[in-house]
């Protein structure tokens, strides 16, 4: 009995939590079905939303997937001590690694925020995580080879990645000031000590890598989340503001800038194809707002922002969407003033 | 047996977890054998998502061996309960959220992008460009015979010479659906696709203008087939290749709605 009132003030009791699950789910199941199986505009609008919605979710899936196991693998089989010694803990240095660690370990927008949550738990330093956390979904072959399938080698693709890892650099070298306590959420960064505390002979390598799935799908289940209400958000936001009206307003060095960037921020397109969007536009936007577009969008944009969200304080997140913003607008404007 | 059973929170966090992989899984890979994935991305990614399908299946399984382990070793050392405690507060909230994407997919007719998703977004009309230099495969319209070519490779073919006459006189087969705005007069119509590199989130309506004298009667969004030659008018103020058609016949939306660059 006492043990049940124990688990009660840590957890709501199960039986409630079933309830409101089973309630919450035929509640919804119902709204939705009244709203899709309706006529006129309006199902037309909820129809289109949940096309685009399921579109970016099964896009975005499976690399939040893979993101999250290979968070578990780390879990399981990287210890802190290695992780410190091949990690430097020069500011610098620090930075500079962190911005180039996609080519190593590629993951895209979506799955980079599993991983480096991870990577802060076995004692990454702070500012090589935020540098990989924003310059990952760029600084990666996969982006490299689309980006030149789109634009060729040329301005477009030296720009974007010099930006990208520049502003990274700067960003994740501005951390180096900042205490882990003061930036990271807390409990999403749990030191695992007394996890394994109790660890009494060493697994088989078969039990450890079931125990890094496991791990992995906890993770899943902290960030899948954050990536369904940003999916939901930019899909409501591609079914409502016309982007045909938003485009027209975009010219001048400094408006069009802006403008692709709150596209971008608002598209939420994955960063491996961002670039053949970017293609669309080249006709009627200037070379910085392109630049801008490519830059900013697969660093921030509103689905990996709430993911941000899983593993920072909020303050911490608006830093991570602001210093971007006004960095790459900085970058962009000057590529319209000076080229 | 079941009261023990729901009075454990870590045995009901276990099966709800367990449960909602296997159906996310489940949602994946049924969305590419029953084809509606082409919905929602190029078919390049089908593959990706079966893969995430199996991954989330597996991942399931992975919670039901704790699952199972997780009733034995209750039974064996019921004094300290070792939840490593993450702050995984599995809310009734968050469950809810990770289960929208099965409701919704389940629920809602799933149904491509159509005229309402044209009403917001820029028209190509072939006047910006659409397909890169450097993309491999630029050129190869020219080998497509005439009957083969879609909307998308005709807008490409109009944009490289970037002269409406270039098109004047040649005969069209294509296929799309109906989409009218303010712009159109009466007679006229666009048949209308969407083309999609990665998912429906980077999709942008490509079309081409058809005269038709009884235009008005198509509905909106109904797929047609259109035969006809092309003409140079005038739409919107600018001269532009104009297909007049001979014959439309209403068809079934095709399997891949989407054109893909």
């Amino acid at each position: 009995m006492t043990k049940q009132a124990a688990e009660n003030h840590a957890h709501p009791s199960p039986t409630a939590f079933l309830r409101r699950l089973l309630g919450g789910l035929l509640l919804l199941g119902l709204l939705i079905s009244i709203v899709a199986r309706g006529e006129g505009n309006l199902t037309a609008q909820f129809q289109t939303f949940v096309t685009i919605f399921m579109g970016i979710f099964v896009e975005a899936v499976p690399f939040l997937l893979a993101g999250s196991v290979v968070s578990g693998l780390i879990a399981v089989f990287v210890n802190q001590e290695s992780l410190a010694r091949f990690v430097p803990r020069q500011p610098i240095l620090a930075a500079l690694v962190g911005s180039l660690l996609g080519f190593t370990f590629p993951v895209c927008e979506c799955g980079v925020v599993p991983v480096t949550r991870r990577l802060y738990q076995k004692g990454l330093p702070l500012p090589v995580g935020i540098a990989f956390l924003l310059a990952a979904p760029v600084v990666n072959p996969v982006v490299l080879l689309s980006t030149y399938a789109a634009f060729g080698w040329g301005p477009v693709l030296i720009g974007r990645f010099v930006f990208t890892i520049l502003i990274a650099f700067g960003v994740g070298l501005l951390f180096t000031l900042a205490q882990p306590d003061e930036v990271l959420r807390p409990g999403a960064v749990v030191p695992l000590a007394d996890q394994h505390g109790h660890d009494h002979a060493p697994l088989p390598v078969r039990e450890r890598l079931w125990q890094a799935l496991t791990v992995g799908g906890d993770d899943f289940f902290d960030m899948a989340r954050y990536l369904i209400v940003g999916s939901m958000l930019a899909a409501t936001m591609q079914t409502v503001v016309p982007q045909n009206t938003l485009l027209a307003l975009g010219s001048g060095p400094l408006l069009s800038v802006l403008l692709l960037m709150v596209l971008a921020f608002v598209l939420s397109v994955c960063s491996t194809v961002d670039a053949f969007l970017a293609l669309s536009f080249v006709s009627s936007f200037t070379p910085g707002s392109i630049i801008g577009f490519l830059v900013f969008g697969p660093m921030v944009d509103i689905k990996s922002s709430l993911m941000f969200l899983g593993v920072f304080k909020r303050r911490i997140v608006l830093y991570l969407i602001l210093l971007p913003l006004a960095l790459s607008l900085v970058a962009a404007v000057l590529v319209n003033v000076y080229f | 047996m079941i009261d023990k059973w729901l009075v454990n929170w870590n045995v009901v966090e276990k099966g709800v977890k367990t449960a909602v992989l296997l159906l996310l899984g489940m949602f994946l890979y049924t969305r590419v054998t029953s084809g509606v994935v082409s919905y929602y991305i190029n078919e390049r990614f089908f593959t990706l998502t079966l893969v995430a399908g199996v991954g989330f299946g597996v991942l399931g399984v992975s919670y039901f061996r704790q699952w199972l382990g997780r009733q034995e070793s209750d039974a064996a050392h019921d004094h300290h309960h070792e939840h490593h405690d993450h702050d995984h507060d599995l809310s009734w909230v968050g469950v809810l959220i990770v289960m929208l994407p099965l409701l919704l997919g389940w629920l809602v007719p799933p149904r491509p992008l159509g005229a309402t998703a044209v009403s917001n977004r820029e028209i190509n009309f072939g006047t910006d460009p659409i397909k890169s230099v450097a993309a491999p495969g630029g050129n190869e319209v020219m080998g497509i015979i005439a009957g083969e070519r879609n909307i998308l490779d005709w807008l490409g073919e109009f944009q490289r010479s970037g002269d409406p006459v270039a098109l004047a006189g040649q005969r069209a087969d294509v296929i799309g659906f109906v989409y009218r705005d303010a712009r159109f007069g009466a007679d006229e119509f666009m048949v209308a696709r969407f083309t999609v590199s990665c998912c429906v989130a980077d999709a942008a309506p490509v079309g081409l203008i058809v005269r038709w004298p009884d235009g008005a009667a198509l509905p909106t969004d109904q797929w047609v087939e259109v035969q006809g030659r092309f003409e140079v008018g005038v739409f919107n103020g600018r001269s532009m290749p104009i297909l007049v058609a001979e014959t439309i016949t209403k068809t079934e939306q095709p399997p891949q709605p989407y054109l893909h660059l």
